[in-house]
């Protein structure tokens, strides 16, 4: 077969610019789903997902389309449109001889927008500038087109003007697709190479894994031979999306498909790996993946110490349908046994921690995210630091080193004081700035993750009333002058409370720590002592006084059942809770350290 | 501060067995913090309850004694005195003489005549809800007495012979001080009762009280003046030759209302009329708390029963324990054990450990009890011992 009436793409957009609707739409112009199927967002698979709005991983659908008396195999594959999902993206672009650029008309250029394009333009994907919502009255296509123009090099005339919502324009944006994107290029002859750009697991079939067939074919029965990690596996069943899963024979070159052959775990395979034939293998791998980089990392403790194992159990199922995220077992002198979680971002572990609670009814405690740090010791040893707990005492630190990004800051020209102050008092340096229109800018910073990472994006939002948008990119480790912070709770030293910050603000940041432990540590029935220390020193403490009356005056016969759910309730408030010596510290309060706001 | 040693012979928790409560839920009008069941006795008819309660009180005829009797509320002294008599004959008939049979009287309600009829006709123990003796805070609470009345109604039952006369108090209200409640205590032991209930004000979810404290328009007393106002009951009262036997209660030797010590210890009680509680046969129920349904209900031969509910073993080990913990003598150990078969000191191994080294729990003498330093905190412990 042909590779000439193929095409294979991409959706990319800023989140909320309508990919997904638009996903939807094309299904329905191309007959695969009625309208009423449609509605609930076919691509958009885990619950999670669903409720948040948000897509996590890329999926992808097959669909026919008659253009010019011929009929076409569109594979449309959906990305994710957050900047923690964006090695998501690459992947699904890698599958793709080109890409939507979807941009809301009434919004603009955002910060997803360029980063995606940007991936795009690397993995040589072909973009086509769509100006979405134009239905909408406050929609501007001119003001839009101008700036996809002068930041994506797009012309403004070569934009297509649609709504997702009304289906206007869908039909011929995908005649666009036919005749503007080019095919998959003709390698059928050559030996077997297919792209596994995703993966998922499935409990009943195993792993069932995406993949794009660059070059020969795949077909049922076949021994297959994944390269990256040498192992063989004969392929038992193969199929599309359509958007079930259909099972075909064949998968030849150019097209986009699963495969599934017996391969139990997600860890058995990696994603980005090539599928070659045993027997007749390609030469060399494909252009892999760079694979996903964790930016930020948490510890996870059970509230109940007997409950190891089913975090343990949890956390294992949770990596079966999530190849980024990764857990280490750890073991703290206050927490006890407990898990470091590796996670791509703030998003990511949000999403993880929620799946975490909805499928598992285990209380745990999480300590608060941080970013990785690289120290180089006195004895000439490069340390990666997942946790401040870990790292290594003063005397054998030769260097400390963390993160920095890229970052980018879309935003009205209104609101740019607003946003340089609050980028300055994050230790952020000004790269450039570039007017996207006449009221619009792109601000280009040199960033320390550590201060962008957590809270960055909610203060932007503030400062500039919900309009700007961010988007970073990790460019290396570089010397700061950091310091540990250690936190005492009664007299005893709480490594999961340690913070690294910029020694400029330590004491400053100190000082606040304990007024958010004061705050968010409940009374107990004894007074205790916090205290802060920095480079062994206590700089500053604080009391949280005991309570003096907690009893309940009256208890007698029929009041037994109501007071138990009380005295019930009460307990199980406690649970959330970590002993630390006789202190109880609950989740909050390892949370409430990240806070530095006044 | 010291251990009590306790007199086990002396000690009236052991041996309990059933108790019958009577709720009579009216009263003259709602006291602003009241959280009880009761109505204004002027919308209803009182015999039609009265008669209610009785054929009630039929279901339970094949009960051979009942050790002790308490008719509560609500205030069974603003019933009629022929309605109130009428009940107790009917009670005493069937099971004469129980070993305390106690009423609730409100000291604005009661009268020379009424207590020799209450004594000749079986009741041996009167409560009397003082409330306070600031007639400030008897306003501010929206009680309809007089602090001559309390003082009255004492006399007027040691009179008509009365020897095991209680008086509640309570502490903790807005407005009041540490002198003005030391001043209540010493009046309440100046009248020479022999037993002194002394309950902290607590603001029940739903009462015109709560929502003045919601509104900000009444300040609750600080925690700090609380914890000394209790601090006090219990140091005054010793002095004045009271025991405390449980968290808010306190008595001459001898003088410990049996029938709550029937609760404390969880064994069976029977409950009637609307809202009464009941835990009998191993079930926990609770009557419909809505005279005119309750008086329909009987009227038509259904249940009265609102809610039930059967503690598993664990659970009734748990209540058990958080009931016997109110009490200064604690958890008899082997009495537990053999109550709910589990053994305490294994069952709440984890709290026990941990309250004995802060100094809230001890275990000494086969009993387990909290400490002194552990009574104004209590709840904070005994929730540890809700569930296992
Ligand atoms: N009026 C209008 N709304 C649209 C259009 N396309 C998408 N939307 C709405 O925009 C919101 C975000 O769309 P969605 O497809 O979930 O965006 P995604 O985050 O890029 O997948 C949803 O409420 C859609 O209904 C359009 O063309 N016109
Ligand atoms: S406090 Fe007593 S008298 Fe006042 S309403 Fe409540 S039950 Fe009736
Ligand atoms: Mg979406």
């Amino acid at each position: 077969m042909s590779t000439e009436l193929i095409r294979n793409f991409s959706i990319i957009a800023h989140i909320d610019h309508g990919k997904s609707t638009l996903a939807d739409r094309i299904m329905e112009v191309t007959g695969l789903v009625s309208n009423r199927e449609a509605k609930a967002q076919l691509l958009d698979d885990m619950d999670i997902e669903r409720e948040r709005g948000i897509t996590i991983k890329a999926s992808a659908v097959t669909m026919n389309y008659e253009h010019a008396g011929k009929t076409y195999m569109l594979n449309l594959i959906d990305t994710p449109g957050h900047v923690d999902f964006h090695y998501e993206v690459s992947r699904a672009l890698t599958a793709c001889e080109g890409a939507l650029l979807v941009v809301d008309a009434t919004q603009g250029v955002q910060a997803q927008t360029v980063a995606n394009a940007y991936l795009a333009t690397e993995s040589g994907a072909e973009l086509i500038g769509v100006i979405n919502k134009v239905d909408l009255p406050s929609a501007q296509p001119e003001i839009t087109a101008e700036e996809i123009e002068h930041v994506l090099g797009i012309k403004k005339q070569d934009c297509f003007r649609i709504s997702a919502k009304t289906g206007m324009g869908v039909r011929e944006l995908l005649d666009a697709v036919v005749t503007l994107l080019p095919p998959p290029p003709d390698d059928g002859d050559k030996p077997t190479a297919a792209l596994v750009f995703d993966c998922i697991c499935d409990d009943y079939r195993g792993v069932i894994c995406y993949v794009r067939v660059f070059a020969g074919s795949l077909s049922v029965k076949q021994k297959i031979r994944f390269m990256g990690v040498a192992r063989t596996h004969l392929i038992t069943e193969l199929g599309k999306f359509t958007p079930k899963m259909s099972p075909v024979d064949r998968l030849s070159a150019g097209e986009v498909g699963y495969v599934i052959a017996n391969v139990r775990q997600l860890s058995d395979v990696t994603i980005g790996d090539t599928i070659t034939d045993d027997s007749k293998p390609a030469e060399k791998p494909l252009p892999g993946y760079v694979p996903p980089m964790q930016m930020v990392f948490s510890d996870f403790y059970p509230g109940n110490n007997t409950d190891y194992p089913n975090l343990r159990l949890a956390f294992e199922k949770l990596a079966l349908n999530d190849a980024s995220f990764s857990f280490i077992p750890q073991n703290s002198p206050a927490l006890g046994f407990g898990f470091r979680c590796g996670f791509l971002g703030l998003l990511h572990m949000e999403i993880v921690q929620e799946r975490l609670e909805r499928e598992n009814n285990i209380d745990v405690v999480q300590t608060a995210p941080t970013v990785s740090y690289e120290v180089l010791t006195t004895d000439g040893r490069t340390l990666k630091i997942d946790s401040p707990a870990d790292l290594p005492d003063v005397t054998q630190i030769e260097e400390l080193r963390e993160p920095f990004v890229r970052l980018e800051v879309i935003t009205g020209t209104d609101s740019i004081g607003g946003i340089m102050k609050l980028a300055e008092s994050r230790r952020c340096k000004l790269l450039k700035t570039d007017y996207l229109s006449q009221n619009r800018v792109i601000l280009e910073y040199k960033a320390p993750l550590a201060e962008i990472v957590y809270d960055f994006y909610d203060l932007l939002k503030g400062v500039s009333h919900g309009y700007a948008t961010m988007d970073y990119e990790f460019t290396g480790f570089e010397v700061g002058d950091l310091v540990k912070i250690n936190i005492l709770v009664n007299k005893i030293q709480v490594d999961a409370l340690s913070l690294i910050v910029h020694r400029s603000v330590a004491e400053n940041r100190g000082r606040k720590m304990l007024v958010r432990l004061r705050k968010a540590i409940p009374r107990h029935q004894f007074e205790i002592p916090l205290q802060v220390a920095i480079g062994g020193k206590i700089i500053a403490r604080e009391s949280i006084k005991p309570f003096r009356k907690d009893v309940t005056a009256k208890l007698y016969g029929g009041d037994v059942t109501r007071k138990m759910k009380v005295l019930k309730r009460q307990r199980e408030g406690k649970k959330r809770m970590k002993n630390i010596g006789s202190v109880q510290i609950p989740q909050e309060a390892f949370m409430s350290i990240l806070d530095s706001s006044d | 501060m010291g251990n009590q040693k306790f007199d086990c012979e002396s000690c009236p928790s052991i041996k309990r067995t059933a108790g019958l409560y009577v709720h009579i839920p009216f009263c003259e009008a709602k006291c602003r913090y009241c959280g009880f069941y009761s109505e204004p006795i002027k919308n209803h008819a009182p015999q039609r309850l009265v008669s209610a309660i009785i054929r009630e009180l039929g279901q339970y005829d094949h009960i051979e004694t009942f050790q002790t009797v308490y008719i509560g509320g609500g205030s069974p002294s603003c019933l009629p005195a022929e309605q109130l008599l009428r009940l107790i004959r009917e009670i005493t008939s069937h099971w004469p003489k129980p070993e305390e049979f106690t009423i609730e009287v409100n000291p604005g309600q009661v009268n020379k005549g009424i207590f020799s009829q209450l004594r000749t006709a079986g009741v041996t123990r009167i409560s009397i809800g003082a409330q306070s003796f600031n007639p400030d805070e008897l306003t501010f609470l929206g009680r309809r007495h007089s602090v001559g009345d309390t003082g009255r109604a004492v006399e007027m039952a040691r009179q008509a012979g009365f020897e095991n006369i209680g008086l509640d108090l309570i502490f903790a209200i807005p407005h009041s001080t540490l002198s003005s409640w030391k001043y209540s205590l010493c009046s309440a032991i100046d009248l020479g009762v022999q037993h002194i209930s002394a309950y902290a004000l607590t603001y029940e979810e739903g009462t015109p009280l709560q929502k003045s404290v919601e509104a900000g328009e009444v300040a609750p007393v600080d925690e700090e003046t609380d914890r000394q106002m209790y601090e006090t009951t219990i140091d005054e009262l010793e002095k004045a030759g009271f025991k405390q036997y449980e968290i808010s209660n306190f008595a001459k030797p001898g003088f410990e209302c049996k029938h709550n010590l029937n609760y404390w210890a969880n064994k069976p009680y029977i409950g009637v009329g609307p809202a009464a509680g009941a835990y009998w046969n191993g079930k926990r129920t609770l009557n419909i708390s809505d005279i005119k349904k309750y008086i329909e209900a009987i009227e038509q031969g259904k249940t009265v029963i609102a809610e039930s509910e059967t503690p598993d073993n664990t659970q009734i080990a748990c209540e058990t324990a958080v009931l016997n913990l109110r009490r200064r003598c604690g958890i008899i150990l082997d009495e537990f054990e053999k109550q709910t078969g589990f053994d305490a000191m294994k069952l709440f191994a984890e709290p026990i450990g941990r309250y004995q080294n802060l100094g809230l729990i001890e275990a000494t003498d086969g009993r387990l009890f909290l400490t002194r330093d552990a009574l104004p905190i209590a709840d904070s412990v005994l929730c540890d011992f809700s569930t296992t």
